[in-house]
This record gives C-alpha cells, sequence and structure tokens, in this order.
C-alpha cells in the first residue's frame, strides 16, 4: 500500500510538473465556450428575445395579396409593408427595405382547399432567420385558426391545456445547458483520463524504464495501481473545477457530490479499460487506436439508453433526481469491479 | 524523390507489422459494435433529456399525451396529492384538470416550453391519421429563396472600417440582384412543399437532433440550420483524426526508442525523412475520403476541399510529435491542437446557409456541396488557403528542427520553438523580413477564429476585443524573430540594431499582408470592399507595423530579454489603440 503511494505521488508530480494537466483544462475550456457559444447562437435563433443583443431592427415583411392572414401578420411583431403585386415588392426587397415577401392567397378558412402561402426569404443572410423566426408564430396562430373551423368538419378535437400567463423563454438553452454541455464537461476529464493511463503505462514500456521499476522493491501490481489512482482521482478533482466554473456563469448544477462520486466510479472503469489495453499491447499507437475506437463505443452508449452516465448526470444536475442514483451507481461499480479483476489476472500472468 | 519514397516504404512496413491480425480483427469487432450501437441510436433516437422534467397530473388521458415524450416523468394522483407533490416535492408541472400551474424557475419554464411542444406533436399526429389534408393542414408554405448582396466582415483589422462602408454599400449597390427583379424564378429556388406521409410525422416525433426539413406547415418553418449535413461532414473527418493520431504515434515512437537516430545520419536528408513519413498517411487519409465521398454519393470537389484540412491536422500532429518529451504531453498538445481545429471547422460550419462569415470554415463548402449548392474557386480560395498556407509552414519549421539535437534531448517546447526560429534566421535571406511574412497565414487563421467567436458577441463589444487581442497576436508574431536574435545572442543587443530589425520586421508584415489581401479577400469580396482598401489605408498601416515593432524591439534591448512579454504588451497597447482610433465610429457609437 505504502508502495502503491509512492507511485501515486511521482505520478502525480510528473503531471503537475509538465504542466500537461493545464493544457487538459485548456482543453475543457475550449470545448466549454466552444458549447457555450453554439448554445448562444441557437438561444439566439429559438428565443427572439434574445435578438436584442444583435442590434437588428424590427423584421421587415411586404405583404402582397389580401387573405385573412394578413390580419394575423399584422397583429404580430413584424412590420407590415402593402404591396400589390410582386415585382413591386421584389423590389423593394432588393433595395434592402423588406427582408421577406408573403404572398396571400384568396383561399379562406371557410372554404376547403389548402391554402398555399408563398414566402420569398433572402438566401444564406442572418436577417433571412430572423424574419423566418418572426413569421413563424403569427402563420402557426392562423393555421390553428383555420384548423379550428376545418377540423370540427371531421370531428377533430384538439388537447386544450390553459395557464394564466405564458412565460417568453424556450426550453432549447436549459435542455442543452443540462442534457448536453454539464455531462460533457464532467465526462471529458474522464476520457483524458482513459488516454492517460494508457500514454503512462506504455512510456514505461516503450522507453523500458518498466525493467527497472520492477527490479526496485516495487510489484507490477503495485505500480499499476498507483498509476490508475493518479488517473482516477483527477477526474472528480477537474469535474468539480467545472462545475465551480458553470456555477460562476450562473448556471446552478444540483447534486454535485453525487455527480462527483458518479464520475469517480465512470472513471475508474475507463481508466480499468485503458489499462487492460495498455498492459496487453504494451505500444502506446495500438493502445491509442483501440483505445479511441472504443471511446467512440462508449460514447454512442452514453446516449443510447436512459439511465446511461450521461442521462444520471443531466438528471442530477437539474435536480431531476437524488439519493437513488446511489443504485445506478451500485450497478456501475459491480461493472467496474468485474474490470479490475480482468486487470488483475491479466497484470499476473 | 527515391529518397522519400524509400522512406514511405519503410514506414507503411511499419505500419503493416504493428497492426497484427488480432489488431485488425478486434477493431472490426469493435466497428461492427459502433455501426450497431449507431442503428439503435437511429431508430430510437438519443436518450439526452430522458425523465428530465417531472410532472404530476390529476387526468390520466393527459398522463397519456405526455408519456409519448421521453422527457417527462408523469406521477398521476389526486388533486390535494397533486398540489402538495407540486409545492412541496420538487415537481416542475401540475397539471390540474385542464389547467397548468408552473414555478418561476427556469427548469419549470423549460418543462411548460417541452410540454407545449409534446402537445402539438401529439395533435399533428393524431390529425394525420384522418389522412385528409385539406381540413387537418390547411395553411402550406412554400419557400423561395433570393440572393442579394449581402455584408461581409472584415478579417484584418486594418480593413475593420471596411465594415462599415460594406454595410453602406450593401443598401445602395445591388447589381447582382437587379436581374431578380424581372425574374425571381431564374434564381434556384428551394421549395420544401411536399406531401407529408405518416412516417414523416412520426420520424419527427422522436427526438433526434438531425431533422430534415422537409414539412411546409407553420410548425415546421424553421431557420435553415444544416445540421444533417454537418454531422455527415464530421464522419468525413473521422478517418483524417485517427490517421493523423498514427502519424504522430509513429514519429513519436521513433523519438522515444531513439531508432530514428539511424535514420538521421543515413544520407537521406530531414526533409525527405518527413516527406517520406508523410506520403502514405497523407494518400491514406485521402483515400479513405475518397472511398466515403463515393459510397454516399457527394461530389468529388470534397476530396480536394478535404485535402488542405487533412494536410492541417497532419502537420499539427507532426508539430506536436516532435516538441512533445512525453506520451502525456504529446496527448495533451494532440487533444488541445485537434479541439481548437474542429471548433475552427465546425462551429462556423453550423452557420452555412445562414451568414456569409461562414466560409472561413472548408467544412461549409463541404456542407455546401453535401446540399447540392455551388462552391466558387474564390470560396475555395479563400477558406482553403489559410490551411494550406499554415500546415506547409509548419512543416518547415518542423523540418528545421528535425535534428538530433531537437528529437533526442529534453529541450522545453519554447527553446524548441526558438531552434526554429534561429534556424529559419540561418538558412533563409533578409530573415526578420521573411519571418514576419512566412508566419503572417498563422495570424490570418488566429484572427479568422476570432472572428468566429466575434460573430456571436454583440458587435460593439466584439469589435473591441478582437482589436486588442489581434494587435497583441501580430505584435508577437513581429517580434519573435527579434526576441531569437536577441536571445541567441546572434547579433549584438545595440539600439541601432534594435531600430533596423524593427524596421525591417514591421516591413515585412506589411508586405505580406498586403499580398494576402490581394490574393485571398480581394478575390471573394471585390466589390462590396475593394474600394475600402484606399491610399490612406496603405500609407499609416506601414507606419504602424513599424513603429510597434520598434517600440518592442526597443523594449527588448533596454529590459532585456526578460522582459519580453511586457515590451510585447507596450507594443500592442499602441497598436491597438491606433486600430481603435480609426474605427472609434464602430467601437464607441
Amino acid at each position: 500500500m505504502a508502495n502503491t503511494g509512492i507511485i501515486v505521488k511521482k505520478e502525480m508530480k510528473s503531471l503537475l510538473h509538465e504542466k500537461t494537466l493545464l493544457l487538459a483544462i485548456i482543453v475543457q475550456l475550449l470545448i466549454a465556450s466552444f458549447s457555450s457559444l453554439l448554445v448562444l447562437g441557437l438561444a439566439s435563433f429559438f428565443d427572439p428575445s434574445s435578438l436584442d443583443r444583435y442590434d437588428t431592427p424590427k423584421a421587415n415583411v411586404g405583404i402582397v395579396g389580401t387573405g385573412e392572414l394578413r390580419q394575423f401578420i399584422a397583429k404580430s411583431q413584424v412590420d407590415s409593408h402593402y404591396y400589390k403585386d410582386i415585382p413591386s415588392a421584389i423590389s423593394d426587397f432588393d433595395k434592402n427595405k423588406i427582408d421577406a415577401i408573403v404572398v396571400i392567397p384568396k383561399e379562406e378558412s371557410g372554404g376547403s382547399e389548402i391554402i398555399k402561402v408563398l414566402v420569398y426569404l433572402p438566401k444564406s443572410d442572418i436577417r433571412g432567420t430572423f424574419v423566418t423566426l418572426a413569421l413563424k408564430k403569427p402563420l402557426e396562430e392562423y393555421e390553428n385558426y383555420v384548423r379550428d373551423i376545418r377540423g370540427a368538419r371531421i370531428g377533430f378535437l384538439p388537447i386544450k391545456l390553459y395557464v394564466d400567463e405564458l412565460p417568453k423563454k424556450t426550453s432549447t438553452y436549459f435542455e442543452f445547458i443540462y442534457g448536453i454541455l454539464i455531462p460533457l464537461l464532467v465526462f471529458t476529464p474522464v476520457f483524458i483520463s482513459g488516454g492517460l493511463i494508457i500514454d503512462m503505462l506504455t512510456e514505461e514500456y516503450e522507453r523500458k524504464t518498466i525493467d527497472l521499476l520492477l527490479v526496485s522493491p516495487l510489484s507490477f501490481p503495485e505500480i499499476l495501481n498507483g498509476k490508475m489512482i493518479t488517473a482516477i482521482i483527477i477526474v472528480p478533482a477537474q469535474a468539480f473545477l467545472w462545475i465551480l466554473l458553470v456555477r460562476l456563469n450562473g448556471v446552478v448544477v444540483h447534486n454535485v457530490i453525487l455527480i462527483l462520486l458518479l464520475s469517480g466510479i465512470i472513471a475508474a472503469m475507463v481508466v480499468l479499460i485503458g489499462a487492460i489495453i495498455a498492459v496487453r499491447y504494451k505500444k502506446r499507437m495500438i493502445s491509442q487506436y483501440l483505445y479511441s475506437l472504443i471511446l467512440i463505443l462508449m460514447f454512442l452508449m452514453g446516449y443510447l439508453f436512459t439511465d446511461s452516465p450521461f442521462n444520471l448526470v443531466t438528471r442530477l444536475s437539474a435536480n431531476s433526481m437524488g439519493a437513488e442514483v446511489l443504485v445506478y451507481c451500485g450497478v456501475y461499480a459491480a461493472v467496474t469491479y468485474g474490470l479490475y479483476m480482468a486487470v488483475k489476472k491479466i497484470g499476473i500472468t | 524523390m527515391t529518397g522519400i519514397l524509400t522512406i514511405s516504404k519503410w514506414e507503411l512496413r511499419k505500419a503493416r507489422t504493428s497492426f497484427g491480425l488480432k489488431t485488425r480483427f478486434l477493431s472490426v469487432i469493435i466497428l461492427i459494435l459502433i455501426g450497431t450501437a449507431s442503428f439503435f441510436a437511429a431508430q430510437s433516437g438519443l436518450h439526452i433529456n430522458d425523465n428530465i422534467y417531472k410532472v404530476v397530473v390529476t387526468d390520466d388521458s393527459i398522463a397519456r399525451v405526455l408519456e409519448s415524450d421521453a422527457k417527462f416523468v408523469v406521477f398521476i394522483t389526486n388533486q390535494e396529492n397533486a398540489k402538495y407533490l407540486f409545492e412541496k416535492n420538487g415537481f416542475d408541472i401540475l397539471i390540474n384538470g385542464d389547467k397548468i400551474f408552473y414555478h418561476g424557475n427556469d427548469k419549470s419554464i423549460a418543462a411548460l416550453d417541452s410540454l407545449d411542444k409534446t402537445v402539438k406533436r401529439y395533435d399533428e399526429t393524431r390529425l394525420l391519421s384522418y389522412n385528409d389534408l385539406n381540413n387537418t393542414f390547411p395553411l402550406w408554405i412554400t419557400v423561395k429563396n433570393i440572393a442579394r448582396e449581402q455584408a461581409f466582415m472584415s478579417p484584418s483589422i486594418n480593413k475593420l472600417p471596411a465594415i462599415e462602408k460594406s454595410l453602406e454599400k450593401k443598401s445602395t449597390t445591388q447589381k447582382e440582384s437587379t436581374t431578380v427583379i424581372e425574374n425571381p424564378e431564374i434564381e434556384k429556388s428551394q421549395d420544401y412543399t411536399n406531401i407529408p406521409s405518416i412516417n414523416d410525422i412520426t420520424e419527427i416525433k422522436k427526438v433526434s437532433p438531425i431533422r430534415e426539413q422537409s414539412l411546409a406547415t407553420p410548425s415546421h418553418l424553421s431557420p435553415p440550420l444544416p445540421f444533417k449535413s454537418v454531422v455527415l461532414s464530421f464522419i468525413f473527418i473521422f478517418p483524417i483524426y485517427f490517421i493523423a493520431q498514427f502519424f504522430s504515434s509513429s514519429i513519436m515512437e521513433e523519438r522515444v526508442k531513439r531508432k530514428g537516430e539511424l535514420l538521421l545520419v543515413s544520407p537521406v536528408r530531414p526533409y525527405q525523412i518527413v516527406l517520406g513519413k508523410l506520403l502514405p498517411y497523407l494518400l491514406g487519409s485521402m483515400a479513405l475520403v475518397a472511398v466515403m465521398t463515393f459510397n454516399m454519393g457527394g461530389s468529388p470537389w470534397i476530396i480536394l476541399i478535404l485535402l488542405p484540412v487533412s494536410l492541417m491536422f497532419l502537420s499539427t500532429s507532426f508539430l506536436g510529435a516532435i516538441i512533445a518529451r512525453s506520451f502525456k504531453e504529446l496527448s495533451f498538445v494532440l487533444i488541445f491542437l485537434s479541439v481548437f481545429l474542429s471548433g475552427y471547422i465546425f462551429f462556423p460550419a453550423m452557420f452555412a446557409n445562414i451568414h456569409a462569415i461562414s466560409i472561413i470554415s472548408p467544412i461549409t463548402l463541404v456542407v455546401r456541396l453535401l446540399e447540392n449548392e455551388t462552391v466558387s474557386i474564390s470560396d475555395y480560395m479563400f477558406s482553403t488557403a489559410p490551411f494550406y498556407l499554415v500546415s506547409i509552414l509548419i512543416f518547415a519549421f518542423g523540418i528545421f528542427i528535425y535534428r538530433e539535437e531537437d528529437l533526442f534531448t529534453q529541450k522545453p517546447i519554447r527553446e524548441k520553438l526558438l531552434d526554429s526560429i534561429q534556424e529559419f534566421i540561418r538558412k533563409i535571406p533578409v530573415p526578420l523580413f521573411s519571418l514576419s511574412i512566412a508566419l503572417l497565414p498563422i495570424v490570418f487563421s488566429i484572427q479568422l477564429m476570432l472572428i468566429v467567436f466575434l460573430f456571436n458577441f454583440p458587435i460593439r463589444t466584439g469589435i473591441f476585443f478582437f482589436i486588442i487581442v489581434a494587435a497583441f497576436i501580430e505584435e508577437v508574431v513581429k517580434s519573435a524573430g527579434i526576441y531569437t536574435v536577441f536571445s541567441r545572442k546572434i547579433s549584438d543587443m545595440t539600439t541601432c540594431n534594435a531600430i533596423k530589425f524593427g524596421i525591417l520586421s514591421g516591413l515585412g508584415f506589411f508586405a505580406g499582408e498586403k499580398l494576402l489581401l490581394l490574393v485571398v479577400i480581394a478575390s471573394i469580396a471585390g466589390s462590396a470592399f475593394g474600394s475600402a482598401m484606399g491610399i490612406g489605408l496603405l500609407v499609416f498601416p506601414l507606419l504602424l507595423h513599424v513603429t510597434s515593432t520598434t517600440i518592442a524591439s526597443l523594449g527588448i534591448r533596454y529590459s532585456g530579454c526578460r522582459n519580453y512579454l511586457a515590451s510585447i504588451v507596450l507594443a500592442s497597447i499602441v497598436h491597438a489603440a491606433y486600430n481603435l482610433y480609426l474605427v472609434r465610429g464602430v467601437v464607441f457609437g
């Protein structure tokens, strides 16, 4: 046990000394900033209230034709401009006076034909995106209006639920933060640690320093355990750092201790897999290659079923579950223990 | 040439022996498992937000609606119990009869929005079962996209005033689109209208990030985010990642086992060794990309677009492999570089159909080709030139230090980088002038990357930070050579030399920048901001580059090499202040 401690100390020192951990943290910072930029970008598309940041003016829409839809658009957030024909609207469109043209057909809600609306939008232009979102709402309202009239003919009753006051926010932002960003931040250190144990072990093999270590009073299992413990314990530490940073950004993460526990168990699992590969193959090139393949597989599996580690972190951080996660932790710990027995067997032979 | 080919042959043989039959067998098994897993993912959707919201209801028919979406955990109980659970037990939503109650927190509001979407989806599925489109989906929208000239954000800070000008231009000169007035139908129009089948709706019911825009009812009218094509292009990048990893492993292994020493004493030159090793990996990755393109029925041009991307990944892994001191360091350097590169190429591609700035990334071009759009030669030039130039540059500098004292010693990374600059200075005529030009593609690429970030911030803040960071990067690059010369004692550290070097380096940077602008930028947005490149903009940047570099150079002369950072910061402040003054109208309103 004391010998294992020596290895842990040595590995920790070399990790901190080489500033490699610093690079790892920068990597995660990059991932975080990419993701949060993505969140910002996506949120601004789906949440028009956040569009103010772009200093964008109100969407200007040209309207041709005099159908019922006209009133719905007039009531909405867009500025309507009326034209008598398409060419005159397009000429204003090209002068950037309007960003979209809606051609309203004559069909009425009381009729039985499909109401075909033609919309002209600017191609590959951010304004096109804004105006699409602005138009979406009145179009949906009009569709519901027509459905209320026509649906009755076939006996369709929509589900009606009522709420006092409808908030303007959408779920996109929340679901991205808790569903994707936080699990990714918690598990990136896990994946890095799996690669780390491979580097630690294969380097000893390829430089042949393992022979030197083995003639010392240290036994192979002690060396292996020491290295694995180092790779595992840095995971909850990094995850904690992340949760702290996310917290500073105003995102509240619940059940931090349970998340750290889960990340530790999964880290042990992934590090053991890495160790098995490294001890079997002894070469970095092949070990890293196989590990990357398995990593892709594990990553995919993480999204494949409810109660996967990703999903558990999502629910824990969003406070959708609490101590009941310990049951799943137990299951994952059992799998990890099985892997540990496998490593022991390989280590001895 | 024969030298290069011999090395290639050796490299191939080495790869073959390390991949035994067992390894190949194992990788096939894992690949099959990955295939199965992705099949299931495609079938049943991704369980990302399963059971995230807790809802308590009093009516079972509503519970059935909510259970159609895996996001909800639904609990049915009587009224009093429901109220208690909602208030005390952390439930996000209470539906009492047909009345919804929610808490004021983010989660509850998100749950409400999700609930709204689920109910809508449920209703639409029911409507489709009637098989009577005229009465169930009465409103159809046909979208026609018309091209019109748009503003393009300038990638060089000296050209930032062009933003204003090009914005103005946007509203006045419309040469291209005048033809559209008479004939709107000539432009390629995207017609989203088609008849939905039951399958379409049920497919949408599954929560999947890849959702095709095929329905044109109002609820399916959304901005054209090309998620599917971006995911597809990610598949193209995969083999490139893997092969770059092999390349770096192979080089690192030779360093660790000291096998490379034998090669270095042989008559083959370092550049032949490096190119010889590179060749099989480059051809291999291109072959894989070609096979995938062919299988997916993509345009063969995709291969040409991914060539510089592959080169970029290979060159950065090469750099990582020769500067790292241990496997751990190599892993971290590579993860860092590949995350950075992936961000650079994928983030802009997300906005491929939305904003012109997305063309910075070659992946955008791939996305466009996958969506059957056209890519012009100037687009290709613009997005790939930085990749070609930077990767060639990295290889060149790597080859400079592909020698015993750098490969087989434990020198710190900074010393190795200085070594490569020193070699450049020794080998190239007018070194400081040429070094500034040679390093320019790196500056250009980093600045493009910065724009990608800037795109998401409010424009004023974005430009402000951009100018400061860009000035700093430019000053670092311009003074790197001077620092090397002084710290390695290649020339005497005198005031006269400091001024001379400052002028040379600044001149070089200016010349390179204008060259790059002419070659790359002028070709993409010639009409939009060609006029902004007035004489004034040509003279002042020259003075600016020379002055700021001379400040840095004199700083090193008087405060010593130790205070290099302080000298650069000072120079950057001067540089940034000038640029901020130039664009004061944009930044300060």
